[in-house]
């Protein structure tokens, strides 16, 4: 028995999250966040309603889920491009919590699942961490492992970000304490991939209701099937794309073998569903899409933001062909 | 769920096409899910032994995409149907046993609902199969004509004048996952790096990026299958849903051996001692008919934007 789906717990949470993000995370918050103000009371709503602590465990004050819990909830965060470190934290979370170290846990996991500590991801590699303002820890994930650092080890400077609501920064740091960790490279890229897909189907949404509404020609320009095949082709990525997200989880959750190469296929699929939405979206709405106004651009620049994150696509179609050398 | 595994490690062991996959695939769930006990006990078993080999006929000369606009006709006399009228591109309708067919039966009613779906036996007076050579040299489908062929009323599958649901149906299963199972894609990427082996380009960074993009989409398109093959089992309907499947297989399976062909480079243009196997041009270029046969793929998009997006016609 073949059993891939969610459970009506796991439908039941995105719900939650789903209500949550619209009503306190609406595009007018996240105009404000542009701005460079952040109102914490979005990251203690995050906490109230327990999203912090899905995968903590519930000896550290989560309820003890796993990344299947999480995946829809990821979609719902980036249907709303959350505003916040959501992803980076829960993602910094289990890296933590998967060390091993019990004083490290107890030291961060219960302050996450509260609300009371921030955290986000980078990559060495990577010249800038983002929302590293905003974090009270900073996960430096290299080949092998990572490094946790606390506020105090590192120095953030600003730099100008295509997406002001996910704001980057240049990092220098001193040593922190080193994690020892299989693949964390693949844990954030799996975990990104299922973000990137709620950012494609919302531009998606979008698009369609603007094509049944704007007429020309006298019709909805989502009459003329030169649009339409866009769309569909844009929904049939989506659709493509969301198995591999939801495989990758489960095979991070069940610490399965082929959890490493689940995450660059999804990482490469979500980058090109959410590649395909970003360009047909901005080229159905026409000039209004075009305009600081119009809030599409918050999805379109959320989606650049997120196409180099945890690996660019290209970086994971090169593991995907290493994989395949070594298996033929 | 067992056909699947089947289907899986027949395709692993590079098992060859079966004769009779109208039969197995189409015809068989067909009358699984409108078939009377009766219309069952008749073919199904026939089926499975591959001792009846069906053809599909659905296609006509002025019916291609515009599915609705079949003009074979069938009229009714007593107990059966007198049927006139030809049919097209009918898969494997070069040698096989019986069609199915899609016929207009009355001609007053709006064109969707005056449709009937019947089983001809195609050693019948009056049916005339004419092979069809295809671009890649093969015959496998061909022209058949109807002249005042009597086919019994009990061959009708589902109700008369009701053969557009049946037809849905049937469309359904040749457009869904079980129809096109993922571990063939898996078979032909392993022959595209063979391919890159031989021609020594497989270190090439641009060749590995090409290898990586596909074998991505083999892999989602596995999951996708298995996502599938859950709501089968929990007896959800898979509908407009179809339509999305089938875009991805065809354009997947026609992108390979697109990518194929271009690994190949100048063996490309030779069909003898060239690096690739022996089948490669036959399944290239019936990769290319992948994106046109089962519904081309500007109807499938069509069916994904209007039925499932909800955009106006």
């Amino acid at each position: 028995m073949i059993d891939f789906d969610f459970t009506d717990e796991q439908r039941a949470l995105r719900d939650v999250a789903r209500d949550l993000f619209a009503k306190q995370s609406p595009p007018s918050l996240i105009r404000e966040r542009w701005k460079g103000e952040r109102d914490p009371k979005l990251w203690r709503a995050l906490a109230e309603v327990g999203l912090l602590g899905v995968i903590v465990p519930e000896q550290y004050g989560g309820s003890g889920g796993d990344e299947v819990d999480l995946a829809l909830v990821l979609e719902e965060a980036g249907r709303a491009a959350l505003p916040e470190p959501f992803v980076e934290t829960v993602v910094a979370s289990r890296l933590i919590e998967l060390h091993g170290s019990k004083v490290l846990s107890e030291s961060w996991l219960p302050g996450i699942a509260r609300g009371e500590v921030v955290a986000t991801v980078g990559l060495e590699t990577d010249p800038f961490v983002a929302y590293a303002d905003v974090a009270d820890l900073v996960v430096l994930i290299d080949t092998s492992g990572a490094r946790l650092l606390t506020r105090d080890d590192v120095k953030a400077k600003p730099v100008r970000s295509q997406d002001p609501a996910r704001p980057l920064f240049a990092v220098e740091s001193k040593r922190g304490e080193r994690l020892n960790l299989t693949t964390p490279l693949s844990r954030a890229a799996a975990a990104v991939a299922s973000v990137q897909l709620g950012i494609a189907r919302r531009l998606l949404e979008m698009t369609v209701d603007y094509a049944k509404d704007r007429k020309q020609f006298g019709k909805p320009v989502g009459s003329f099937q030169a649009v339409k095949h866009k769309l569909a082709r844009v929904h049939t990525a989506i659709e493509d794309a969301r198995p591999s997200a939801w495989y990758a989880a489960y095979a991070f959750a069940r610490d399965l073998p082929d959890a490493a190469r689940a995450a660059s296929v999804a990482k490469v699929a979500a980058s090109g569903a959410e590649a395909m939405a970003n360009a047909e979206a901005l080229q159905c709405h026409g000039g209004i899409g075009f305009t600081w106004e119009h809030d599409l651009h918050i999805w379109l620049k959320r989606g650049l933001a997120l196409q180099p994150a945890f690996g660019t696509p290209a970086e994971h179609r090169a593991m995907l062909a290493r994989e395949e050398a070594a298996d033929a | 769920m067992h056909q699947a595994i089947f289907e899986e490690e027949y395709l692993l062991a590079d098992g060859p096409e079966r004769v009779n996959v109208v039969g197995e695939k189409l015809m068989g769930r067909t009358l699984m899910k409108h078939g009377t006990d009766e219309q069952r006990a008749r073919w199904l078993p026939r089926i499975l032994s591959a001792e009846d080999v069906w053809s599909q006929g659905f296609s006509e000369p002025d019916a291609g995409s515009d599915l609705a606009n079949v003009q074979t006709k069938a009229l009714r006399e007593g107990d059966e149907w007198i049927v006139d009228g030809q049919k097209i591109w009918t898969s494997y309708g070069a040698f096989a046993d019986w069609i199915f067919v899609l016929v207009r039966t009355d001609p007053n009613a709006e064109r969707h609902r005056g449709l009937s779906f019947l089983a001809v036996d195609m050693r019948s007076d009056g049916v005339e199969a004419r092979p069809i050579v295809q671009l890649d040299g093969h015959a496998g489908f061909a022209e058949v004509f109807f002249t005042s062929v009597r086919v019994p009323v009990s061959q009708t599958i589902g109700d008369a004048n009701d053969g557009w649901t049946v037809a849905l149906s049937t469309l359904g299963f040749e457009r869904d996952a079980p129809a096109r199972p993922a571990a063939r894609y898996e078979r032909d990427l392993r022959e595209l790096i063979a391919v890159a082996r031989a021609r020594d380009v497989w270190d090439d960074p641009v060749v590995r990026d090409a290898i990586g993009g596909l074998a991505a989409r083999v892999e989602t398109y596995r999951l996708h299958t298995l996502r599938t093959l859950t709501r089968l089992q929990r007896g959800e309907s898979i509908g407009d849903d179809a339509s999305v499947t089938k875009l991805l297989w065809s354009e997947l399976e026609r992108d390979i051996y697109e990518y194929g062909m271009s690994l190949l480079g100048p063996y490309a243009g030779a069909l003898s001692d060239t690096p690739a196997a022996a089948s490669f041009d036959t399944r290239y270029w019936y990769a290319r008919a992948a994106t046109i046969y089962a519904g081309t793929s500007e109807i499938q998009n069509n069916i994904v934007a209007e039925r499932i997006l909800g955009l106006p016609r």
